[in-house]
Parts: C-alpha cells; sequence; structure tokens
C-alpha cells in the first residue's frame, strides 16, 4: 500500500505554549540575549554616548579583571573574602541545622523556639550593624557577626520546614517496625531531610554572599567589596566592575558546587524533587 | 478451638471538635482475629476502617474498649504489628534489600543473619533481581512488595495492611492480591487488611468484617463459607464458584443501604 506524503504541514510558530524546543533553540536563545547586553554595551562606550570614566567598555572591564588577577592583592582579597563566607557560614549551619531538625521534629521545641527565631527574621541583619561595630570594633568580627546573623534564622526555618514535610509515613513505618524515639531520628527523619538541607544552605549561600559585599563595603580594608570601595576613591570605574564580575561569578561558582554535591551525595532521589 | 490472637472489645474512639463538640467516629467495634487468619476489615469510605486498623497498630489510641494480642493489652506501636501503608514508604535512601533489613537493623540482628533473611523475603516477593537497586527505580507494585517483604523480614506476630493496593493498576492488584495469599499460606501469618474492594475482600479473606458508618460499628463479620475453608490461588477460581455473586450481591447491598443513609441525612 502506498502512503500519501502528508497532507499541509503545520504552520511554525515562535510562541507555542509550553511545547518543547530543541537544545539547539536554547543554548541559541539563552546567548543572544547575553551577547546583544554586550554588543550595546560596548558599541555606546565607543560611540561616545555614555561618559568612559563612569561606564568603562565591557572589553575594558576584562582586560582589567585578567590584570587583577595577576596581582596578588587582589587574589588575597579574594581569599578574604570567601574566608568569611566559609566560617560564618559553617557556623550558621552548626547552630541552624540540628535546631532546625529538632524543632520540625519535636513540636514541644518548635513552639518553644519559632515565635522567637520568627521575630529575628524579620529584622533586617544590616541594621545591626552599627551596633556589631560597637560590640566587636573592626576587625573580623562585625563581618562574621553580620553574615551569621544575616543567613541563621532563615536556615533555621528552611531546615525545620523540610523536616515538618518528612513524611508521616516513613515515621510510621520505622513505629511498626519497632523502632524508638531516637532510632526514628536517626534512621529516619535525619536521612529523609538531608537531600533538603543541602538545597537550604545552597538558597542560604547566595543570601551570605548578599550581606558579604554589604559588610565589606561598609567597613572592611580587604576582600572583594573593600577593593571595590578603594577603585571608587581613585575613580576606577572598571575596577569596580571587575569587583562585581568576581562576585557573581564566585556566587555561581558556590551554586554550582552545591548542585553537584547534591547529585554526589543523593544520588537516589527523584531528579524531580532536586 | 484455640484463642483468638487478636481480640478486640467495645472499642471507641471520639474525637474533640471545637471546643464542647465530640464526634463518636467508632461505636463499640467487637472481632476477634484467629491465628493465621487472613481477616478483612469492609466498609462504605469514611466508617472508620483505617482507624480501627491504626489503633490495632498503636499509631492512635482508643478512647475506650480493650486490645489484645495473644491476650497481651496492645499499648503502642511494636514490631509485633508490622503495617504496609497505601502510600509507598519505601526508604528512598536506601537500597531495596537494605529496606528490608531496615527493621533487623533496629533490632541489632547480625549483619549475616539480617542479608540471609532479606534474600528469603527478597525471594518470596519475587524482587531478588531488584535487591541492590533504589526505590525511585522501581514501579508501585514492586514498590509494595518491598514493603510486605520488609514488613515480614521483621518476623512480626501480625501483619496490618491499610488499603495495601489502593494505589495500583487493576491488573497489579490481583496479582497482588494472589501474592498476597501465598505469602500468608507459606509464612504462617495472621493478616488484618483493610480495603474498600469487595472483590477484593471477598477473594483474599477467611472473614470479612464489616463495619457500618457513623459511628463506625461492625454490621456484620461474615466468613465467606462458600470458599470451603481453603484458600485459591487463582482468582477466577473464587469468581466461578458457586455463592461468590451472592456474596458479593449481600455485601454491596449493605454498602448501599449506608449510601442511602448518607444521601438521607444530607437530604
Amino acid at each position: 500500500m502506498q502512503y500519501q506524503s502528508p497532507l499541509t504541514p503545520r504552520a511554525k510558530r515562535w510562541l507555542e505554549i509550553r511545547k518543547p524546543i530543541s537544545r539547539r533553540t536554547t543554548i541559541i536563545l539563552g546567548v543572544s540575549l547575553w551577547a546583544a547586553f554586550f554588543i550595546i554595551w560596548e558599541a555606546a562606550v565607543k560611540a561616545g554616548f555614555v561618559t568612559e570614566l563612569l561606564m568603562p567598555s565591557p572589553t575594558r572591564v576584562l582586560s582589567t579583571l585578567a590584570g587583577l588577577l595577576s596581582t596578588p592583592d587582589f587574589l588575597m582579597d579574594i581569599g578574604a573574602s570567601m574566608l568569611r563566607i566559609a566560617i560564618s557560614f559553617l557556623m550558621a549551619c552548626i547552630v541552624a541545622v540540628p535546631l532546625g531538625i529538632a524543632m520540625g521534629t519535636f513540636r514541644v521545641l518548635e513552639a518553644f523556639f519559632n515565635p522567637f527565631m520568627a521575630a529575628w527574621r524579620y529584622l533586617p541583619a544590616p541594621s545591626f550593624i552599627p551596633v556589631l561595630l560597637m560590640w566587636f570594633g573592626t576587625g573580623e568580627g562585625p563581618k562574621l557577626a553580620l553574615l551569621f546573623i544575616g543567613v541563621v534564622f532563615f536556615l533555621i526555618t528552611l531546615v525545620m520546614d523540610y523536616t515538618k514535610q518528612v513524611r508521616q509515613e516513613f515515621v510510621e513505618t520505622s513505629m511498626t517496625l519497632g523502632g524508638n524515639r531516637k532510632q526514628i531520628l536517626w534512621t529516619v527523619i535525619v536521612p529523609a531531610v538531608l537531600p533538603n538541607v543541602v538545597v537550604a544552605m545552597r538558597q542560604m549561600m547566595a543570601v551570605s554572599w548578599t550581606y558579604l559585599v554589604i559588610a565589606e563595603i561598609v567597613a572592611s580594608t580587604n576582600g572583594i567589596g573593600a577593593m571595590m570601595m578603594r577603585a571608587r576613591r581613585f575613580l576606577h570605574t572598571d575596577e569596580i566592575m571587575a569587583g562585581i564580575v568576581v562576585i557573581g561569578v564566585l556566587g555561581l561558582l558556590c551554586d554550582m558546587a552545591f548542585r553537584w554535591l547534591h547529585r554526589l551525595m543523593f544520588p537516589y532521589v527523584e531528579e524531580s524533587a532536586r | 478451638m484455640s484463642a483468638p490472637k487478636l481480640s478486640l472489645r467495645e472499642i471507641g474512639k471520639r474525637y474533640q471538635i471545637g471546643s464542647n463538640t465530640e464526634i463518636e467516629a467508632i461505636h463499640r467495634v467487637s472481632f476477634e482475629v484467629m491465628e493465621n487468619e487472613i481477616c478483612v476489615l469492609l466498609g462504605p469510605s469514611g466508617c472508620g476502617k483505617s482507624t480501627v486498623l491504626r489503633m490495632v497498630a498503636g499509631l492512635e489510641e482508643p478512647s475506650s474498649g480493650a486490645m489484645t494480642l495473644d491476650g497481651r493489652q496492645i499499648e503502642g506501636p511494636g514490631r509485633d504489628r508490622g503495617m504496609v501503608f497505601q502510600a509507598y514508604t519505601s526508604f528512598d535512601w536506601l537500597t531495596v534489600q537494605q529496606n528490608v533489613e531496615y527493621g533487623m537493623r533496629l533490632q541489632h540482628v547480625p549483619a549475616p543473619e539480617r542479608a540471609r533473611r532479606a534474600q528469603h523475603f527478597l525471594n518470596l516477593v519475587h524482587l531478588s533481581k531488584f535487591a541492590q537497586a533504589y526505590p525511585k527505580q522501581l514501579s508501585g507494585g514492586m514498590k509494595q512488595r518491598v514493603a510486605i517483604a520488609r514488613t515480614l523480614a521483621n518476623d512480626p506476630e501480625m501483619l496490618l495492611m491499610d488499603e495495601p493496593f489502593g494505589a495500583l493498576d487493576a491488573e497489579t492488584r490481583w496479582h497482588m492480591q494472589e501474592l498476597m495469599i501465598s505469602i500468608a499460606e507459606e509464612t504462617q501469618t495472621t493478616i488484618l487488611m483493610v480495603t474498600h474492594d469487595i472483590e477484593e475482600a471477598i477473594y483474599t479473606a477467611d472473614r470479612i468484617v464489616f463495619l457500618s458508618r457513623h459511628p463506625g460499628t461492625v454490621a456484620a463479620n461474615i466468613v465467606p463459607a462458600f470458599k470451603l475453608g481453603k484458600r485459591w490461588r487463582r482468582k477466577e477460581e473464587v469468581l466461578e464458584l458457586d455463592g461468590y455473586a451472592e456474596l458479593e450481591r449481600d455485601i454491596m447491598k449493605l454498602m448501599r443501604q449506608q449510601a442511602t443513609d448518607e444521601v438521607q441525612a444530607v437530604a
């Protein structure tokens, strides 16, 4: 039997509701807006629409960045910033993860701690900067404290909520298999919530970077934010922008590291739940 | 006749709604389950059959009455009454074999003994090939078989099942019912199962306890005599037996009566 060629092919349209598009198209579309952004920026500087002193071209920013990355001072600044993030984030996790899991598991602890934690969450962390400076001087203290305050209360809440989402049937299954409270906590609740604890950490990491820059801009002699404030004094706009790029890239790398860690540690998690 | 395995006497359950309103969900439920018996709790939705099962499991506390297993008072959840839920409860961070070993790990059974028993029960539910798989790789029916193997490997006095096949498609469902009967035969396990599926109840049960609703109470305690006191490995053989259709019709009438009460209550 002879098959007819298809009737009229359906008309192709750009905007189709929820219709999947090819990987190639996805990449081209994703790259094109960035490309347009840089081209217009570069062209605007070249054409003299903007003052180069206030708005250096992207190529200029990139060459400045390359130059900065070969100076030990800037690498020290990056190191100082990353160390602040690492230390403060670790402290926040040490407090928030066990407390969040405990609050999500025992209603008594939730009732006791949550009204307190919830109030602190609504106080903007940067509003503490003046007192933190008075209490801790100008060393590492106030910076670490700001980053800690900015992250810990949100992390506690996130971990608590994720712990409460651990399915009741899991807990009850363990109960009918003879699990006691300690066993249920350590063999059901903790392993069940762990993948989402890493998700919560990833979410809070982005917040941590925000507070880092605030801390370093307000009062610091080293770190990426401090470098940017120094550059401002000498009208080195290109260095400020190079700093922004570095912060953006580091934030992105952090996020990717957490995603990679999640995949590595929890291969059993359904892809849709990541 | 031997003493009953499980005995419920005048079990009641009341819930507080608001400050001074109380509703009676379960009213004086009494029945007994014999050693090695498959007892099915059947009834219209909302009759509280799951609540009764959860009270037997120790997950909820009765407001009145007494429950005993082997003559001992039921105080709370315990490994002597393992439960299989309708929702999938395979721990997704453990492999199939680790899931089956889970209860034994809680009991500090030595690793070689754990592995040996896990293998045995995985064999029983035809999942030996999937011992090293994670639950996300399994179908719904396979996940329920893991749950059954995990519960049995823990060596309970009784297996409690709360609509265990309710989330499965029709074909998987009857395969699971047949599997459940062959497992009950092989392991000599006493089973108390909740279902709202009449066909499932008649096929699997040695005894059907029918609950009516508002409040839930025992309306009928039926031994399907037409099955001639034996268990049938193939479901269609039971459907063909004289007496099947009649019992199904009788139970449907019981269900319908309940439904009409409901409609009248609303109207």
